[in-house]
C-alpha cells in the first residue's frame, strides 16, 4: 500500500478545485484543504505495510464490528470508500473497478445528492456516457481519487482529475494562523464539495447499470458510521462533562449530578442502539453483513433529538470559559502566561493549562465552526430528525406489535 | 457626547490588551477587533448630539413603562457595550440601600453615573471571578486571589488583586465596573468590593477572545463580520482604586445586592430582546421552508407552529416582566425578577430545540454552501448560480445569503458564542430556577391548593 507522502503526490493530478472563489492549484498546500489531506495521509501511513481494512467487505458480525471500529477511528474518506466497496456485493460488475482501486490504494467518494441541476447520463455509441449536472454534499471530493456518481439507474466511476469535473470545496477547518486552540478540527476535518460535471465523458468499463439499489446501501453505510460515531461522541460528552465538573469542583452539586446523569443515560442509550444494531446484523443478498437498520434508524433519531440538550448541559457545567478561555499562544506569553495559569487553575490538583485545554476541546466540538458543521451534518443524515423518525416507523416490525395489542385486548 | 472618531481616539490610552498571545497596539486597527470598534463607533455617531447637555438614552434612569420602552428601543439600535453600560447604571438601583449603609456610597454612585453620562463613556460588567474550586468559599480557596479582593487599604483608596472572566467588550470600554460575583459572609470582607477601574489603569491586563470571523473575505459571515465583540479576561495585578470610585468595601451583607441588581439588568437585556430574536428564528425557518419548496408540508408546519409558540411565549415573558415592574424609593423602575428569570430560563432551555428545527429545515447545505466569493467568481460563479437556484424563483445569491446568515447565527463561531453566553449570562439555568422559585408566590399557590382540596 502507498504511504501518506505518495498519497499527497497522487493528488497533484491537475484536479480543478476552487475554495472561496479562488482556484486551488495544489490541494496539499492550501492552508485549509491541507488539513484534510494530512488526516487522510495519516491513515495511509498507518496501513502502509498492510491492506487497509476499508477494502474488506464484512461477511461476519465480528468482521463488521472490527471494520466499524476502524472506520470511526479513521479519516472520513475511509467510510466513503468502504461504502462504495459494499456495493460490490450488489453488483459483481463493480469488482474489476474495486480491484483496480485496491491495487492503486485509492480513496472514493459517493456523489449522490443532486444540485438544482441534476446529473444526467447521456449514452454514447461506445457504451459509455456523458455526465452533465451537479452533485452536492460530496464528502472528501477534493481529496479522494474517484467519484462514484449515481444518476438514476446508472452509476459511473469518475476520476477527480477528469476533464469537465469542477469541485467547489468547503472546509470546516480552523482558519487561525495558530490553530492550537482547535485541538480536534485542526487535525480531523474533511472538506466537502459541490461537484460540477460539465460534459464529462465516462468510458464503458466505468459505467454500471442497475444502480437503483446503490443509493440505499450507501445511505445505510453512512447511517451506520453516524450511529457508531454518535455512541463515541456521546461518551466523549460524558467524559468532558465529568472532567470539567471535577476541575470546577462541582461534581457533588445536585443540579450538576442531574445533568451528568442525563448525559450518562444518553451515552448509554446511544451505545445500546449501536450495539443492538451490530448484535442484530443482517446478511444481505450478496453475503455482506450489515447492521440492523431498524436499530440504526431509531438510534440516529434518538441521538439527534437529544443532542442539543446534551451539549447545553455540557456548556452549563463547564461555564462561560467554553468560549472565552485564552489560547495556547496566550499561555506562552511572557507577561500574561503566568497570570492565566494562575486564574485558570481551580485547586492544587488542577493545572490552569490542563483546564484551558479541556475548554478548547469543548468549544471546538460543541460551540464553534467545526462543532456547527459536525452537528448539522450528523443531524441531517437521512433527511433530518423528522425523516429519521419516519424511517424508524417504516423499519419497525409492526406486525408482532399489532398482534400483541390485539392479544392484550382480547381481539382475534 | 463623543463622536465615533473621538471614541476611537479615546481607546489609544495605553491600555494593555492582548489577543492570541500578542499585545494590541490599537484596538481600532487590529484585524480581529476593528470591526467591533467600528460598531461601537457607529453607535456613537448614531446617537451623537452636539448639545452640551445631550446624552445617550442608556443613561436615562427608567421611571415609567414609556422610559423603559424607549431605552429598549435605543439599546436595540446600539452595540453590545451600550447594553453593558446600561446594566452598570443599575448601580443606581441599589444606591438608596447602600446609602443607608454609608451615605458616601450613594453619593459616589450618583457622581459616577453623572460622570459617565457627561463623558459619554462605555462600561463593562466585571462580575464573574476566576472562582477557583466552585464549592469553596472565597476565603477557603487554595489561592486567595481566586476572587477579586482588597489587598491594601490606603488613605486615598484601595488596592485590588484577582481576575474577572467573560467580560464582554472589556478592551473597548472605558471603565471596568467591578462587582462581587456572589454573596459574601463575615470574614470575607476583603472580597466584598465594588468599584470602577479605568481600562488603562496601572496593573490591569486584559486577555481577549473574539467571535469575529477570520479570513480576508468575510462576506459569508453576514452577522459576525458586522457585530462581533471581544470577551476579556481581566487581571488586576494590585490595581489602585481611588475612594471616589469605590462603591462597596468590606460590607459583606450587601455584596449580593450589587450582584443581584446587575444580574437582573443583565437578564432583562436578554429577555427584552428574546421575543424579537425568536421572531427572527421563525422568519428564518419560514424562509428556508419556502426556499426548499417545503412550506406546505404538514411536518414543516408542525415545527413552524412550535417555533411560533416559542416566540410568542418569549414576548409574553417580557410583557409580564414589565406589567409587574416595581419602583424603588428613588423612583427607578425595574422589571419583575420573577418573570425575567422564568423567561430567561424558558428561552435558554428551548433555544437549542428551535435551532434544531431550523437546521432540519435548512439541510446540509447550511454548513456547506459556497461562499459569496464563489458566487462572484468569473470562473465558477456561473456554476454556483446554475446549481444553487432554489424553488419558487429563489436565486442562488438569495439562497446563499439566507444560508450564510443562519449558519453564522446558529452553526459557526458566533452561533456557538450565542448559545453559550445567552444561556450563562446573568447566571446559568439553575440560577434562573432558584431566582424564579424565590420570587414565586408559593403562599398564594398553596392557598389555592388548600381551597381546591378543601383543607
Amino acid at each position: 500500500m502507498i504511504s501518506g507522502e505518495a498519497y499527497r503526490e497522487s493528488l497533484r493530478d491537475g484536479r480543478a478545485v476552487w475554495l472561496e472563489g479562488r482556484r486551488v492549484p495544489d490541494v496539499t498546500s492550501d492552508p485549509l484543504l491541507a488539513k484534510s489531506v494530512a488526516w487522510v495521509a495519516s491513515t495511509y501511513d498507518r496501513y502502509v505495510d498492510e491492506s487497509n481494512p476499508m477494502f474488506r467487505v464484512p461477511m461476519t458480525r465480528d468482521e463488521l464490528r472490527d471494520q466499524m471500529d476502524f472506520l470511526v477511528g479513521a479519516d472520513r474518506t475511509a467510510t466513503t470508500t468502504a461504502g462504495c466497496f459494499a456495493l460490490t456485493t450488489l453488483s459483481p460488475s463493480l469488482r474489476s473497478l474495486a480491484d483496480s482501486i485496491v491495487a492503486r490504494d485509492q480513496r472514493m467518494a459517493a456523489a449522490v445528492d443532486d444540485t438544482a441541476r441534476p446529473v444526467s447520463a447521456s449514452p454514447r455509441a461506445d457504451g459509455g456516457v456523458v455526465l452533465d449536472g451537479g452533485k452536492q454534499h460530496v464528502l472528501g471530493a477534493a481529496v479522494v481519487h474517484e467519484l462514484l456518481v449515481l444518476a438514476g439507474d446508472t452509476a459511473c466511476a469518475v476520476p477527480v482529475g477528469a476533464d469537465g469535473v469542477r469541485i467547489l470545496a468547503h472546509s470546516p477547518a480552523p482558519r487561525a494562523d495558530d490553530d492550537r486552540h482547535f485541538p480536534v478540527s485542526r487535525s480531523s476535518t474533511i472538506s466537502e464539495g459541490l461537484v460540477v460535471f460539465d460534459g464529462v465523458v465516462v468510458a464503458p468499463e466505468r459505467v454500471f447499470r442497475g444502480a437503483e439499489a446503490f443509493q440505499e446501501t450507501l445511505r445505510l453505510w453512512e447511517r451506520a458510521r453516524a450511529v457508531a460515531e454518535q455512541a463515541d461522541r456521546a461518551e466523549l460528552i460524558m467524559g468532558l462533562a465529568q472532567v470539567i465538573s471535577e476541575m470546577n469542583g462541582i461534581t457533588a452539586v445536585p443540579h450538576v449530578r442531574d445533568k451528568l446523569s442525563a448525559i450518562a443515560v444518553y451515552a448509554k442509550m446511544c451505545r445500546a442502539g449501536w450495539d443492538a444494531a451490530l448484535a442484530n446484523a443482517q446478511v444481505t443478498a450478496g453475503g455482506m453483513v450489515s447492521p440492523d437498520d431498524a436499530f440504526l434508524c431509531a438510534s440516529k433519531s434518538y441521538g439527534s433529538q437529544l443532542y442539543s440538550d446534551m451539549t447545553h448541559y455540557l456548556h452549563d457545567v463547564a461555564g462561560g470559559a467554553v468560549v472565552t478561555a485564552p489560547t495556547i499562544a496566550d499561555l506562552e506569553h511572557p507577561v500574561i502566561g503566568d497570570y492565566l495559569r494562575k486564574y485558570m487553575r481551580t485547586m492544587s490538583e488542577v493545572e490552569g493549562e490542563d483546564r484551558t485545554r479541556i475548554f478548547h476541546v469543548i468549544r471546538d466540538l460543541f460551540a464553534d465552526s467545526f462543532g456547527g458543521w459536525d452537528k448539522v451534518t450528523n443531524q441531517v443524515v437521512d433527511g433530518g430528525m423528522h425523516a429519521q423518525r419516519m424511517a424508524t416507523l417504516d423499519a419497525f416490525d409492526l406486525e408482532p406489535a399489532r398482534r400483541r395489542a390485539r392479544a392484550a385486548a382480547g381481539i382475534a | 457626547m463623543m463622536t465615533g472618531e473621538q471614541y476611537r481616539a479615546s481607546l489609544r490610552d495605553g491600555r494593555r490588551c492582548y489577543i492570541d498571545g500578542e499585545l494590541i497596539e490599537d484596538p481600532g486597527e487590529h484585524p480581529l477587533l476593528r470591526t467591533a470598534v467600528t460598531s461601537v463607533a457607529g453607535t456613537y455617531d448614531r446617537f451623537y448630539d452636539p448639545a452640551p447637555d445631550a446624552f445617550h438614552p442608556m443613561y436615562t434612569i427608567p421611571r415609567t413603562r414609556e422610559d423603559m420602552d424607549a431605552r429598549v428601543a435605543a439599546l436595540g439600535q446600539s452595540d453590545i457595550t451600550a447594553g453593558t453600560t446600561a446594566a452598570c447604571m443599575a448601580l443606581v438601583d441599589v444606591a438608596p440601600e447602600l446609602g443607608k449603609l454609608r451615605p458616601e456610597y450613594r453619593d459616589r454612585i450618583y457622581a459616577f453615573f453623572e460622570w459617565c453620562k457627561e463623558q459619554d463613556v462605555r462600561c463593562s460588567e466585571a462580575i464573574t471571578d476566576a472562582k477557583g474550586h466552585r464549592r469553596k468559599r472565597p476565603s477557603q480557596q487554595d489561592d486567595p486571589d481566586a476572587y477579586v479582593r482588597v489587598v491594601d487599604r490606603q488613605s486615598d483608596g484601595i488596592v485590588i488583586r484577582g481576575a474577572k472572566l467573560h467580560i464582554t467588550g472589556a478592551p473597548l470600554v472605558h471603565e471596568q465596573v467591578v462587582l462581587p460575583t456572589k454573596s459574601m459572609k463575615p470574614g470575607e470582607e476583603d472580597y466584598a468590593v465594588a468599584c470602577s477601574v479605568p481600562t488603562n489603569a496601572e496593573g490591569l491586563h486584559i486577555v481577549n477572545t473574539t467571535n469575529a470571523p477570520r479570513g480576508e473575505d468575510v462576506r459569508h459571515f453576514p452577522i459576525s463580520s458586522r457585530t462581533n465583540m471581544p470577551e476579556g479576561l481581566l487581571v488586576f495585578d494590585d490595581v489602585f482604586v481611588p475612594h471616589d470610585r469605590v462603591f462597596l468595601d468590606g460590607e459583606t451583607s450587601h455584596a449580593a445586592s450589587l450582584a443581584h441588581a446587575l444580574g437582573l439588568w443583565e437578564r432583562s437585556n436578554a429577555v427584552a430582546y428574546s421575543g424579537s430574536s425568536a421572531d427572527r428564528l421563525v422568519g428564518l425557518a419560514s424562509l428556508l421552508a419556502e426556499m426548499n419548496g417545503a412550506a406546505d408540508r404538514t411536518d414543516i408546519r408542525d415545527r413552524l407552529s412550535e417555533m411560533a409558540i416559542f416566540a410568542t411565549m418569549c414576548r409574553a415573558g417580557w410583557e409580564a416582566a414589565m406589567a409587574n415592574a416595581r419602583t424603588n424609593e428613588d423612583g427607578t423602575l425595574s422589571p419583575a425578577s420573577l418573570y425575567v428569570s422564568a423567561s430567561k430560563f424558558y428561552n435558554a432551555e428551548l433555544h437549542g430545540r428551535m435551532v434544531d428545527i431550523l437546521h432540519d429545515i435548512a439541510g446540509a447545505l447550511l454548513v456547506e454552501a459556497p461562499t459569496m466569493a464563489d458566487h462572484d467568481s468569473d470562473e465558477i460563479g456561473p456554476d454556483v448560480r446554475d446549481h444553487l437556484a432554489g424553488e419558487g424563483g429563489w436565486t442562488a445569491s438569495e439562497r446563499l445569503k439566507l444560508l450564510h446568515y443562519v449558519r453564522d447565527l446558529t452553526a459557526d463561531t458566533y452561533g456557538g458564542w450565542i448559545a453559550v453566553t445567552e444561556s450563562l449570562a446573568g447566571g446559568g439555568q439553575y440560577a434562573q430556577r432558584l431566582v424564579t422559585l424565590r420570587h414565586y408566590d408559593l403562599t398564594h399557590a398553596k392557598e389555592l391548593a388548600r381551597k381546591a382540596v378543601g383543607l
